[in-house]
């Protein structure tokens, strides 16, 4: 297994190069030059090109990509361009916002999801089959952007139920930097008045971001239950007498999440990037927000850097669901 | 763990979560302001000069002069006043006794040479307004009280673009120099100004938030504000819903200047709010590359203005929430002629020009191109309303999704230029200059203000002596004058002056509006409970 980690964890290198390329060039192709909005506003093209020679955006794209590299590989990925801040620093601030958001709609979509799934393969076609069915594919379709103004104006601006934006309140300290975590740290710290504002904060953006991540879930793990009903050890099972509870929830379901699973780390990429819109709309301060101001102004470095950390974490949770996966079906950890 | 503990103790975290929201609410002090408008890309107020930087600046800053009210008064603050000499080549500022920085340390005169300095070698931002006519050798201190600028020529408008140049308190920059960075690298997340509010550098999140709090030993004082904010905690909330509606619950107290006209009803029909409606200096102009065929027939131009419905587009688009401007000057800025002839909505009277830009070899059916700012819905109404225009006169247009970084690079060449793009021109100083001066003079070719490329030699002639002379009659004559012939040559389509809508908290009391900053200087606000 540890042979198998490792292996995984050298891979990401060539793909974070690959992801690095890509961006680079996808970025630097387009006419995207910020030399002329940093010089101001009635700069003379002289001055645009001494802004331009000042942050090397002269050089050849080639050239700028070997600097861009060699700065990333030891460990700098520089300064914004608006801002003159590492962008590390700035990442760094806002990551935690963004994987407390993410992992939080992973985990409501699981816990839902999941067990929807279980139950709609259990009573197969049965209404609550059919009502799981339309679920799903609406949670699919419907476009978040949507969803999440329709949340706000029923349970914030209506109901007056939970907090319209936002991490924590406006002018309340947040909790003792621990994780930077704020369910964990209140948690840790016992704090469990601060706990409760973060939850309230955390609920309506973890929901509209789980809600494609749950029906997906929701439908691999029927269809895997669904096979899973065929094998001859449930039968055994039913004849042995254990209780259908337990042949369902304990024996069923192991063999049944593979799918899932997997699905779960596929879903981690997509979540990640729908942070993005649903961040914006709930004045979440993690990187989704952060990258869409740095696509606004063209700062690419910033783009750049918050891509890499992406393709990163991503890589990172990927090895750890194939980990799970060996876990769940000891047939694969042999193999591995 | 058994099924009742586990429900127990999801009702708990609900419950604990039901409860957050509500006490969120009651964390909000009474002397505590949440300013919801964006916040500029860096601190350092001599990297960026656009709006957002504005409403950091002229609160954290002093400058040399500032605009007060609307329209717009210059009015000395740091300094008590200023004489330019007879050959307009010196100007001579005189700087108020007993100023401090936020530090303690004495404002003096060394303390805006070396200002203007940084600036000037920066060379960014607010810079480009100077660089033509300044040196940083010509910028002395004879006294701790007097500031000495020689131009490399007359600048009328140099008093009326200080407010451009927050002055910066040398001793704190300093010793937090990198690699002669003149402290670029330490002021873009810090402060060192002596302005009516201190930034507290813990709380800044690019772009997300900073807090302020306000600077008791400010100069000026407080004799004019009862009850002054403490504290200001300004939050940019990227979506527009999201800041109209947390204006509406009360957790922030304003929206920013650009509400949407549609958003405008329903903050008037909400309890807790209302919308403050001001006339700025901010025009919206379509460009039309006057090199590129065929833009650089001015019949095909005529055509074109005539083809946009300016009624339609101000009263169904903006619901009435802007000024027609005819021309290049805002209307209530003075040089904006009163008579001036509006182009008007009128698709005969545009056929008519085109059959003669056609006779005359322009090649007109070809497809034309309009960039649009692609997270700026108003530019891409206009183009919306423009191409209907076109259409029914036979002229083809495609509307492009562009970036404003994008399309002021591409406008650094004429043959780059997109044929047509949006954009405002919004006060950065209050003069003419800032419009017609840096827009339709040809030493500008280059610079995206400038991006028509229009050439006319009476009208160079006209803004380089408006730009020389001192005296405001005579240059308003000269902008007039300017202003007819471009107008008369359809060198760009002027469409309104806006009216900036920021909705506001109903408990703010003492917003004063002023384009530079659209309002946005806390030194005059104050909260009721």
């Amino acid at each position: 297994m540890t042979r198998f980690v490792l292996h995984r964890l050298l891979l990401t290198i060539p793909a974070l190069f690959g992801l690095l390329v890509l961006t680079f060039i996808m970025l630097r192709v387009l006419p995207n030059d910020p030399s002329a909005a940093l010089a101001g506003e009635n700069a003379t093209p002289a001055q645009i090109a001494a802004v331009r020679k000042a942050y090397g955006f002269d050089e050849p794209l080639w050239k700028q990509f070997v600097i861009y590299a060699g700065q990333v590989g030891s460990g700098d990925l520089g300064n914004s361009i608006i801002s003159n801040r590492p962008v590390v620093r700035d990442i760094a601030e806002r990551l935690p916002a963004t994987i407390e958001l993410t992992f939080v709609s992973l985990l409501f979509a699981a816990c839902v999801g999941i067990p929807l799934g279980t139950m709609a393969a259990v009573w197969y076609n049965s209404l609550f089959d059919h009502v799981v069915r339309v679920v799903t594919v609406a949670g699919l379709a419907i476009a978040s952007f949507w969803f999440a103004i329709i949340l706000q104006m029923v349970f914030s601006m209506e109901l007056d139920w939970l907090p319209l934006r936002g991490r924590f309140p406006v002018g309340l300290p947040p909790p003792m930097h621990l994780t930077g975590l704020y369910l964990i740290d209140s948690l840790l710290t016992l704090r469990f008045d601060l706990f409760g504002q973060a939850f309230g904060h955390i609920l309506m953006p973890a929901f509209t971001m789980s809600l494609a991540g749950l029906a997906s879930i929701a439908r691999f793990t029927r269809a895997g239950v669904l096979e899973t009903m065929q094998k001859e050890f449930v039968h055994y099972a039913e004849a042995a007498g254990y209780t259908r509870r337990r042949i369902i929830w304990v024996y069923m379901l192991r063999n049944s999440v593979v799918g899932a699973t997997t699905q779960i780390g596929l879903l981690f990429g997509g979540l990640i990037s729908s942070a993005v819109a649903v961040e914006s709309i709930f004045d979440w301060p993690g990187v989704g927000s952060y990258a869409v101001s740095a696509i606004l102004t063209s700062d690419y470095k910033a783009v750049l850097a918050v891509t890499l950390v992406v393709g990163l974490i991503y890589s990172i949770v990927n090895i750890l669901v194939d980990v799970v996966h060996a876990w769940l079906d000891p047939r694969v950890a042999e193999k591995l | 763990m058994k099924r009742r503990t586990f429900l127990m103790g999801t009702g708990a975290t609900v419950t604990a979560a039901l409860m957050g929201g509500r006490v969120a609410l009651a964390q909000r002090k009474p002397d505590e302001l949440v300013w919801a408008d964006n916040l500029p890309g860096s601190l350092d107020p001599h990297a960026l000069s656009d709006v957002p930087m504005q409403g950091y600046m002229i609160n954290v800053y002093d400058t040399l002069y500032v605009n007060q009210d609307n329209p717009p008064k210059l009015v000395p603050w740091l300094a008590t006043g200023h004489t330019v000499s007879d050959d307009g080549l010196t100007v001579t500022f005189k700087l108020h006794n007993g100023v401090k920085f936020h530090d303690g340390s004495p404002l003096t005169s060394a303390d805006v040479v070396w200002t203007f300095q940084r600036l000037l070698d920066v060379k960014k931002g607010p810079a480009s307004a100077f660089l033509a006519v300044l040196d940083p050798n010509g910028i002395t201190a004879p006294d701790p009280t007097t500031v000495v600028f020689k131009l490399k020529q007359p600048y009328a408008p140099f008093p009326a673009a200080t407010p451009l140049v927050a002055i910066l308190n040398r001793r704190a920059i300093e010793p937090n120099v990198k690699d002669n960075d003149w402290g670029q690298g330490w002021l873009a997340s810090n402060s060192a100004g002596s302005g009516s509010y201190i930034l507290d550098p813990s709380t800044y999140q690019p772009v997300q938030q900073i807090d302020l709090k306000r600077n008791h030993d400010h100069f000026m004082g407080w004799s004019h504000n009862k009850s002054p904010i403490e504290i200001v905690r300004r939050r940019n909330i990227l979506e527009t819903t999201t800041r109209v509606n947390a204006l509406i619950k009360g957790d922030v107290d304003c929206t920013d200047s650009y509400l949407p006209p549609d958003q405008v009803d329903r903050v008037l029909a909400s309890k807790t709010a209302t919308v403050s409606k001001d006339q700025s200096m901010r025009v919206m102009v379509l460009r039309m590359n006057n090199k590129k065929a065929p833009f650089d027939n001015l019949n095909f131009r005529r055509a074109v203005s005539h083809a946009f419905n300016y009624k339609g587009f101000i009263d169904g688009v903006l619901k009435g929430f802007a000024v027609r401007n005819a021309g290049p000057i805002p209307v209530n800025l003075w040089g904006s002629p009163k008579d001036l002839p509006s182009y008007d909505f009128n698709l005969d009277t545009a056929k008519e020009f085109l059959a003669k830009a056609k006779a005359e070899g322009a090649p007109v059916d070809r497809e034309i191109e309009i960039h649009i700012q692609q997270h700026l819905a108003q530019t891409t109404q206009a183009a919306q309303i423009l191409q209907q225009g076109l259409r029914k006169i036979g002229v083809n247009l495609r509307i492009v999704a562009n970036l404003w970084p994008q399309m002021v690079s591409a406008t650094a060449k004429a043959d780059t230029t997109p044929d047509m793009w949006v954009h405002w021109v919004s006060s950065y100083f209050i003069d003419p200059e800032n419009w017609i001066g840096q827009m339709y003079d040809s030493q500008f070719h280059g610079t995206w203000k400038a991006s028509c490329w229009y050439k006319n030699e009476k009208v160079d002639a006209l803004l380089r002596e408006a730009r020389r002379l001192d005296d405001q009659s005579k240059r308003q004559a000269l902008y007039e004058e300017a202003s007819r012939l471009v107008v008369a040559d359809a060198v760009d389509i002027w469409i309104y002056n806006a009216i900036e809508l920021r909705g506001l908290s109903n408990r703010l009391r003492g917003f004063r509006f002023t384009p530079i900053g659209s309002g946005a200087d806390f030194r005059s606000m104050s909260l009721t409970s």
